[in-house]
């Protein structure tokens, strides 16, 4: 790919996602999304896939900041969008506990020396409770500058990053028309012309394939593939240059479908837009995209370009999920055999595993010993 | 095929749906055999008329549908006439199903044991069960003779409105005597038959009492039997004899009716079957505390408890993803070899057709368009809206454009005169607007309804995106079987 040499639209950085419910010993942490990296390029499609629950949506809705990341910093056309503040929280406790564990060794010995030795101990403990208390401060400094850029409203950037979400039912609101709801991302960017707002949404109507005369109708009037386009239109009416769409298409009837799949591609096409795709059906992302992420809990497991993690999967995940997608041919389904993925034959117990890149482009989470394997395999 | 039976066979059905805009025809004169032992399976979009089909063979029709026409032949009676407590011998024991969201066919405040067992405690109070096999004949007779009457009256009151309104008194007087008499002859028949029923149930009642009086004698006298052994045995005997009094008195209620422990036994059983791991205790837990692949599994097991050997899966894997798909489906098939299942399969996912089905029909605007068997309609698929279907998902190795079908489907409040898909076809020729086609016959087991396949027709091949895709699909299956050929030839 070309484009791997320019700077990427978005980089994602180590971002985390966990959700806290309950309290006490009831206490549960959700890891939604758990230490993702990525960078999606310009003009390109990122396909995210994984089954349910594996946090590839919870990753898009992080990205496009309606959830507040927990750690991990995301950046868009270079500027930090959102970051969390939770590894340096984490590091604030490591510090305080590593000089607790020492001064307490110390007041130990203090306790088995005489009173000239005692003195010098007491000054060591100062000591160290200083540097503890410069170094948190340090630390304490970037908390923040870190909510303040997630919570900054810098709106002429975040217009340029827009979302599809995946039921287009639950998603328009049924009480407003489709005028209405398509110059509603106008009329937040600061739009106030009437005129220009009907000519901008009449425009976009036309873009995603239906007519003007649509425009003052409501969203239960029309079929789910014109409600999805509907969806889109919305998207699309402030120009954006990056769309996260989160499974456009897996609402949708098989008829309907490739018409939502032909329009997003003429899109992409003419304006040049980038998108990131998240989907649960393989061969749509397959035919969609150009780089495809594979998650599974949390993590994101292998990350290539598309004809190369179809040829060389290396992941077990990968490998299992590409063998349980069915085909339209009787033959081959006959002789199709699943792999089956059991977490349990990764040892991490020694050496932790981190994303690794075994090929130019391709990324795949793995330990040492692992790697070393796949470097085996793809040879 | 031919040599096997006809399972089930569904002729001419047609549904349609009272709403308030009029009559929505939601299926339209569909015909089809199902074979003993054979996967069938039902594509198409949403609104095709393939749940209708389902649930109208399932019984479990909405109240404001109408069966218009047709005939769905089970086991050699017509089973959208019989009564409905006749159907509760069909429904679950002879006819599963299998719904499309497990998360809503699963009640989500009843324990998933109770769930699995309920139906086996309501079904099993053998002795009520007994009473009513015993005087079933004399019932029927006594109920159909109340049916024809009343079906009489209905005749005569139409006759009647429609003389009036000719205003033929002559004949209208005549037929007034004929149906008095009619009617004076069925008040002694139908007395007759109550009579008879009446003491059929009396009967009944006291054969079965009298049989339920010997079963407990008998075992009375093997409970004492072991009881009187118990004077002079050990502790560790008389916990052993305990045992077996209680063993005993188990067995004699489990003659009478399912127990709770027979059902829980029975449900932990199939529960092993369906996969699911530490049955006794899951039997414990709530829908919510399962995922959604092991979900689907629950309501499987609930539909095996009876012992159906008619398995209807309405869309199964559709709220699933790929990995938990392919394990619900390798179930399905697994327990259709164990079981000997006959399978009724609806799904809109071509892949999952291809993977289960022996046979394939093809549904649109609730009408079956193509049907046959699963290679035949993959590889010589010959509907516009089979080919529509195929091109329109993209498949591993597809990179040009697809080939979306435009429009959406008819408005069924108002059915179109001709060919239902005329509207949003490539293909379409003036008659496909006027008339509807019938079906026509490509081989002994594949029939397609469109035109095109009429003798005048002009001759149109199918779109360049599937006859390529069929090409590849031929060639992997020559590989694979050349590649076989070659490992077997080296082993």
């Amino acid at each position: 790919m070309a484009a791997t040499q320019e700077t990427p639209i978005l980089s994602v950085r180590n971002l985390r996602q966990h959700f806290k419910s309950g309290f006490g010993k009831n206490k549960m942490v959700v890891r939604a999304v758990d230490d993702v990296s990525f960078d999606i390029y310009k003009g390109e499609v990122f396909g995210l896939v994984g089954e349910s629950g594996c946090g590839k949506t919870t990753t898009g809705r992080s990205v496009i900041k309606l959830y507040e990341p927990t750690d991990g910093e995301v950046y868009f056309m270079g500027e930090r969008i959102s970051a969390g503040v939770q590894s340096i929280k984490d590091q604030i406790k490591l510090e305080r506990k590593q000089a607790a564990a020492k001064i307490k060794e110390l007041s130990q010995q203090k306790s088995a020396a005489s009173d000239s030795e005692k003195s010098v101990i007491d000054e060591k403990i100062q000591a160290i409770e200083l540097e503890r208390d410069a170094i948190i401060k340090d630390l304490k400094m970037d908390i923040p500058k870190r909510k303040a850029d997630t919570t900054k409203n810098n709106k002429e950037l975040m217009k340029r990053m827009q979302m599809i979400f995946q039921d287009p039912i639950a998603s328009l609101n049924p009480r407003m028309t489709v005028k209405e709801i398509i110059a509603e991302g106008l009329r937040i960017a600061g739009e106030k012309s009437d005129k220009v707002i009907i000519e901008r949404v009449n425009s976009v109507l036309e873009t995603v394939g239906l007519l003007p005369e649509h425009a003052s109708r409501y969203p239960h009037e029309f079929s789910g593939g014109q409600r999805q386009r509907i969806g889109i239109a919305r998207a699309l009416v402030v120009n954006p240059e990056f769309i996260i769409a989160d499974e456009p298409i897996s609402a949708l009837d098989v008829s309907i479908q490739a018409q939502v799949i032909n329009l997003l591609n003429d899109l992409r096409q003419e304006f040049g837009i980038t998108i990131m795709f998240i989907a649960h059906d393989l061969s749509v992302v397959k035919y969609f995209s150009d780089r495809i992420g594979v998650m599974y809990y949390g993590k994101l497991v292998e990350l290539a370009d598309k004809d190369e993690l179809f040829k060389n999967p290396l992941h077990p995940y990968t490998k299992s999920l590409l063998s349980a997608v069915p085909l339209p041919d009787p033959q081959y389904e006959k002789g199709r055999k699943r792999i089956k993925y059991d977490p349990s034959i990764h040892d991490y117990s020694q050496h932790l595993p981190e994303l690794h890149e075994i090929k130019p482009g391709h990324f795949i989470y793995a330990n040492d010993a692992e790697v070393e394997q796949y470097k085996k395999e793809i040879k | 095929m031919a040599d096997k039976n006809i399972k089930l066979s569904v002729q001419n059905l047609s549904v349609s749906f009272r709403t308030t805009q009029g009559f929505v025809r939601a299926v339209r004169d569909v015909s089809f055999d199902l074979y003993q032992g054979e996967t069938l399976a039902v594509v198409g979009e949403s609104g095709s008329g393939k749940s209708v089909t389902s649930r109208a063979i399932m019984g479990i029709l909405e109240k404001n549908s109408v069966t218009d026409s047709g005939k769905i032949i089970y086991e050699d009676q017509d089973i959208l006439k019989i009564r409905e407590e006749d159907f509760h011998k069909l429904r679950g024991n002879k006819i599963g199903m299998i719904f499309q969201d497990p998360l809503s066919s699963l009640n989500p405040i009843m324990r998933i044991g109770k769930q699995i067992t309920e139906g086996m405690i309501v079904n099993g109070k053998h002795l009520k069960n007994r009473k009513k096999e015993l005087s079933h004949a004399q019932r029927q007779t006594y109920l159909n003779l109340i049916d024809n009457k009343a079906k009489d009256v209905a005749d005569f009151k139409a006759k009647k409105k429609e003389l009036k309104a000719l205003k033929e008194t002559e004949e209208l007087a005549l037929l007034q005597s004929k149906h008095s008499e009619k009617l004076a002859q069925y008040a002694p028949a139908i007395k007759e038959a109550r009579a008879a029923y009446k003491a059929a149930k009396s009967n009944a009642k006291k054969q079965v009492a009298k049989e339920w009086a010997e079963e407990k004698a008998k075992y009375a006298q093997k409970i004492s039997a072991v009881k009187a052994n118990m004077s002079s045995a050990s502790p560790d005997q008389k916990k052993e004899l305990k045992h077996q009094v209680e063993e005993l008195q188990e067995q004699l209620r489990r003659y009478k009716k399912v127990t709770q422990r027979e059902a829980r036994e029975r449900a932990v059983e199939v529960m092993a079957e369906v996969g699911i791991p530490e049955p006794e205790k899951r039997l414990r837990q709530y829908p919510f505390q399962f995922s959604g692949g092991m979900r689907q599994r629950i309501v499987i097991a609930i539909a095996l408890t009876a012992n159906p050997d008619l398995l209807i899966c309405d869309e199964p894997t559709t709220a699933l993803d790929v990995t938990i798909q392919a394990q619900i489906l390798e179930l399905i098939k697994r327990l259709k070899e164990e079981r000997d299942l006959t399978v009724i399969f609806i799904t809109h996912d071509l892949g999952v057709v291809a993977n289960m089905a022996d046979r394939v029909a093809v549904m649109y605007a609730g009408k079956v368009v193509e049907i046959g068997r699963s290679e035949e309609v993959f590889y010589n698929p010959k509907h516009p809206y089979t080919w529509a279907l195929l091109s329109s998902m993209p498949d591993l190795s597809s990179t040009s454009r697809l080939s979306s079908i435009p429009g959406t489907p008819p408005n069924m409040l108002f059915p179109p005169k001709g060919d239902a898909f005329a509207d949003r076809n490539q293909y379409a020729m003036k008659i496909d607007f006027e008339e509807q086609p019938p079906y026509f016959k490509v081989s002994d087991t594949h029939y397609a309804a469109t035109w095109l396949l009429h003798e005048n027709a002009p001759k149109v091949t199918m779109p360049q995106i599937i006859q390529d895709r069929i090409d590849a699909m031929k060639e992997r299956t020559k590989a694979r079987i050349d590649q076989q050929d070659t490992e077997s030839g080296v082993t």
